[in-house]
């Protein structure tokens, strides 16, 4: 099927057969419609033909009256003695057309019946009836025509072919009435059974409308065969157009590339005119058969002149047959709008209006729309003041304006909503842009991508904040495993015997070192996590009072050991706030150690609990044994201490694991140095 | 004599840990990925397997879990991830004690003893009327005495009672007012503070590691409770 398709031989083969059987059906139907008259009509009569060569007839016979008047004007000129070689010659011209006319005229060379009659239809002046030969019976419609003989020559004449009375004001001029004219009636008309015993063109002319009324179902068939074969080539050429053998896609040629319209336009141009042509040819054919039908070589002309309208039919056929095709293959390449001049017009007219306005700043549309709407509506006020239709009109428009401005506040809505969702933290969520005013979806396609783009960054940070969990989990594995094996063998040395006393010496530096690098890496990972808030954080209801007595209990001893004591002051019942116990339990930790750790010797360490304002704040005060040269922000960042010497234990992380601690649990951490009172204060929301 | 699996990808802590435990009079076994430790344990008569969790080939915890698939030797993990996710995974999957990174050796032998006297104990005693367990804590309340593992410990009275109230609840958490209360009989009005330090020598007699406990747990900022099911 596709290799016929594109097979350049079958398609020039359609091409013949389409231009054939065009070409056929042409002269079919040419020949058709010059005998379509004749199975229509009952009588070969009834045809224009007919009547034209009657009225030939008829004329004749009026020239033949006017003649033989003209005569008798001359030869009662000549009877009054006028009498010279020109009338005389004239005379003798008269007679002589006179009596060709007459020869012409009688009823043994033509089925032509007429009788001229005076205007009372009393006398007969000339008739080629026989001897008691009825009009009426002699002839199959009998015709009349009345005309007058001036005496200056001009005449009047009109028609009255169904035998009624002629009216003589019609036709009555002043200067025929002044004229006195003579009034004459013709009746003419030819007998239904003119046969072969005169052959006159009346005789032709029933021959050929017998033998068109025999031929008419033949010519009609050839027609519609050769029709049908034609559109079935055009079929063909159709189906096949823009085909071609190894070729898959569409192919098109130079017609295609002429805009369609333009191509349309020449080709439809060139059909309707080929048309008319062919109509034109049939015609001159129709009325010139009458004539012709008495030349000799009338058949072969004839013939010719068919061959000629159905020539111009079929090039009418090919110019529709190449405008089809091209259309065809532009719907096959798809490229029909594409081609067209009017539809590039349109589209760019429409595409740049389009653009205009929807890249017009949103003011200057608002400004811009208003206007018009004003203008529109003072118009359509103006116009329709007493008109019905305007002020239906005017209703329209403010209904459209209303659907408009509701279909806005649906996509505004619809925003709304969307960016409600989006900023309640659902980044995924995508604000549905179909069927939304131009300027929203702008609006909520914006949103969408800083949806996406937010959604991408928050994935970002938990990939990083994974990525951290990981590095410190391996560093501090990493970290802790050789400080294993350090500890173990300075504690394995610790038990072998050291003969040198430097030896021992020297073990217990290693060991308070190990011990030491042991909390710093301890506290290290442990600041890590919590300020990068790897740590999971599950917040309830504790109890401070609770809490700060288990702390207490923890380090009592340790302080009383550094001969520190403890003040605690609680308020009144138990305080709850919302916090994760063991982080709280750190930083409590943690600052406690800080006491034990630089507190001055025999001093108190304070710890007061206050409630207030839905804020719980704990408060741990110290007198520092050294001076605070830092101020108290220094202190709380890493690996800052009260002191310059580092030879006392701790890290230097505690403060800031405590204050990461406690930000990750929703309080705040401060931090007040005055003078050497050292002072931290934890501070917690309230729960109820 | 006991035999005793130590498996660590770092050869150094491996020996340190051999020294210890063969100076407590243990036969050791050494592996350095968890796939020799598994395939020490199928050939191995073993009555404890110490196992680090960062191990190449086959880490600690997919170690357990095999060989858990077979025996129900004790396991204790050495860890340096000091994550509780990792310790609460590590036992989920089998492993009776962990001990993190760096460890001191002192606590790593009495938690061996501890697992190997509770391995080994044929049965534990007999469950009387009065007997109270909770993990290796045992509370004969008719004789009054308490076991850690079947070895006897010194409690006061006080203790004693506070440990009978948290063991009859295992799980429940009692706040250091109820304690109080439930313990000295009397309304608790701020002298409370007591328990806490009370609860601190207790746990030091149990526990291990006073400061990290297994079974004496403390709830910050809520009170104390025996730990289920330990």
């Amino acid at each position: 099927m596709k290799k016929l398709q594109g097979n350049i031989i079958a398609k020039v083969c359609a091409w013949i057969v389409l231009l054939a059987a065009a070409l056929g059906a042409g002269v079919f139907g040419v020949r058709a419609v010059l005998s379509f008259q004749s199975v229509t009509a009952d009588s070969w009569q009834s045809s224009g033909r007919f009547y034209s060569a009657l009225e030939d007839r008829r004329q004749e016979v009026c020239d033949n009256v006017y003649l033989i008047w003209e005569l008798k004007r001359v030869e009662n000129r000549i009877k009054a003695g006028t009498d010279d070689a020109m009338i005389r010659a004239d005379a003798e011209g008269f007679r002589e057309a006179i009596a060709s006319a007459e020869e012409r005229l009688s009823r043994e060379n033509t089925w032509f019946r007429f009788r001229v009659l005076s205007e009372d239809d009393e006398t007969v002046s000339g008739t080629n009836l026989g001897e008691g030969e009825s009009m009426l019976r002699a002839v199959k419609e009998i015709c009349r025509y009345s005309f007058e003989l001036p005496e200056n020559g001009v005449y009047y004449s009109y028609f009255d072919y169904h035998g009624s009375n002629p009216n003589p004001e019609l036709a009555a001029g002043e200067d025929a009435e002044a004229a006195q004219p003579l009034r004459l009636v013709l009746e003419y008309g030819v007998p239904e059974e003119a046969d072969g015993s005169i052959q006159d063109e009346f005789y032709q002319m029933k021959q050929l409308w017998e033998i068109d009324r025999a031929n008419f179902d033949e010519y009609l068939t050839g027609f519609l065969n050769l029709g049908a074969l034609a559109l079935l080539a055009l079929i063909w050429i159709l189906w096949t157009a823009g085909h071609k053998a190894g070729e898959e896609s569409i192919v098109t040629t130079w017609q295609e590339r002429i805009f369609f319209d333009l191509y349309a336009a020449v080709m439809i141009f060139a059909a309707v005119w080929l048309a008319f042509c062919t109509v034109w040819a049939a015609e001159q054919l129709y009325w010139g058969q009458s004539y012709a039908v008495r030349a000799e070589n009338f058949e072969l002309f004839f013939n010719l002149g068919v061959m000629g309208a159905a020539a111009l039919f079929a090039a009418g056929a090919a110019c529709g047959t190449l405008l089809l095709r091209t259309l065809a293959v532009r719907i096959k390449a798809r490229c029909l709008g594409k081609t067209t001049l009017l539809c590039r017009v349109v589209g760019w007219t429409v595409r740049t209006v389009h653009d205009f306005v929807r890249f017009l700043p949103f003011t200057w549309k608002l400004v811009l729309g208003f206007g018009a709407y004003v203008i529109f509506t003072f118009w359509l006020i103006q116009v329709g003041r007493y008109d019905g239709i305007f002020m239906l009109m005017y209703f329209c428009l403010q209904l459209a304006l209303l659907l408009f401005l509701s279909w806005w506040a649906y996509g505004y809505h619809r925003l709304r909503k969307g960016t409600k969702t989006i900023a309640g933290g659902d980044l995924e969520y995508q604000i549905d842009t179909k069927h939304m005013p131009y300027d929203l979806r702008l609006q909520a396609e914006d949103l969408n991508n800083i949806s996406v783009g937010l959604a991408g960054a928050v994935d970002e940070k938990m990939k990083s904040e994974r990525f951290k969990a990981e590095l410190i989990t391996n560093v501090s594995h990493d970290l802790k495993t050789p400080l294993t094996s350090i500890i173990n063998y300075v504690n394995l040395l610790k038990s072998t015997e050291q003969s040198d006393p430097k030896a021992v010496e020297y073990i217990e530096v290693l060991d308070r070192k190990s011990q030491r690098l042991k909390k710093l890496t301890e506290d290290l990972v442990e600041a890590s996590k919590a300020s990068t808030g790897v740590l999971s954080v599950v917040r309830e209801k504790i109890g401070m009072g609770q809490l700060i007595d288990q702390a207490t209990a923890e380090w009592e001893e340790k302080l009383t050991d550094k001969k520190l004591s403890l003040v605690t002051t609680l308020p009144e019942g138990e305080t709850w706030v919302y916090a994760d116990g063991r982080h709280l339990w750190r930083v409590l930790d943690n600052l406690l150690s800080n006491c034990a750790k630089y507190a001055m010797e025999g001093t108190r360490v304070y710890l007061d609990l206050e409630r207030g304002k839905g804020q719980v704040a704990l408060s741990v005060k110290n007198i520092s044994r050294e001076p605070l040269n830092v101020p108290a922000e220094r202190l709380m960042e890493r690996f800052v201490r009260g002191e310059e010497s580092r030879s006392t234990e701790g890290s230097g992380l505690g403060l800031s694991i405590a204050r990461s601690l406690t930000e990750l649990q929703g309080g705040s951490f401060d931090l007040a140095v005055d003078g050497d009172l050292f002072k931290a204060m934890v501070t917690l929301p309230q729960a109820n | 004599m006991y035999t005793i699996l130590i498996c660590d990808d770092d050869r150094d802590i491996v020996s340190a840990l051999d020294i210890y435990l063969t100076s407590e009079g243990y036969q050791t076994i050494k592996a350095y990925d968890g796939r020799e430790a598994v395939r020490a344990a199928e050939t191995h008569e073993i009555h404890l397997i110490l196992m680090d969790i960062m191990m190449p080939e086959l880490d600690g915890i997919r170690a357990t879990a095999k060989l858990r698939e077979g025996s129900n030797v004790p396991i204790i993990l050495l860890t340096a991830k000091s994550e509780d996710t990792d310790k609460i995974l590590g036992l989920n999957i089998g492993a009776d004690d962990y001990i993190t990174k760096p460890f001191n050796p002192l606590e790593v032998i009495a938690r061996v003893k501890s697992q190997l006297r509770r391995y080994t104990a044929l049965g534990g005693a007999e469950k009387g009327p009065g007997l109270i367990t909770a993990g290796p804590i045992a509370m004969d309340d008719g004789a009054k005495v308490v076991t850690v593992d079947g070895e006897p410990i010194n409690l006061t009275p006080i203790e004693y009672n506070i440990l009978k109230l948290l063991l009859s609840h295992p799980g429940q958490v009692f706040s250091s007012a109820q304690i109080y209360e439930q313990v000295w009989n009397d309304p608790a009005y701020g002298s409370e503070n007591t328990v806490a330090v009370h609860i601190r020598h207790l746990r030091e007699k149990i526990e291990i590691n006073p400061a990290e406990p297994r079974y004496l747990k403390v709830v910050w900022g809520l009170g104390y409770k025996i730990e289920k099911g330990a």
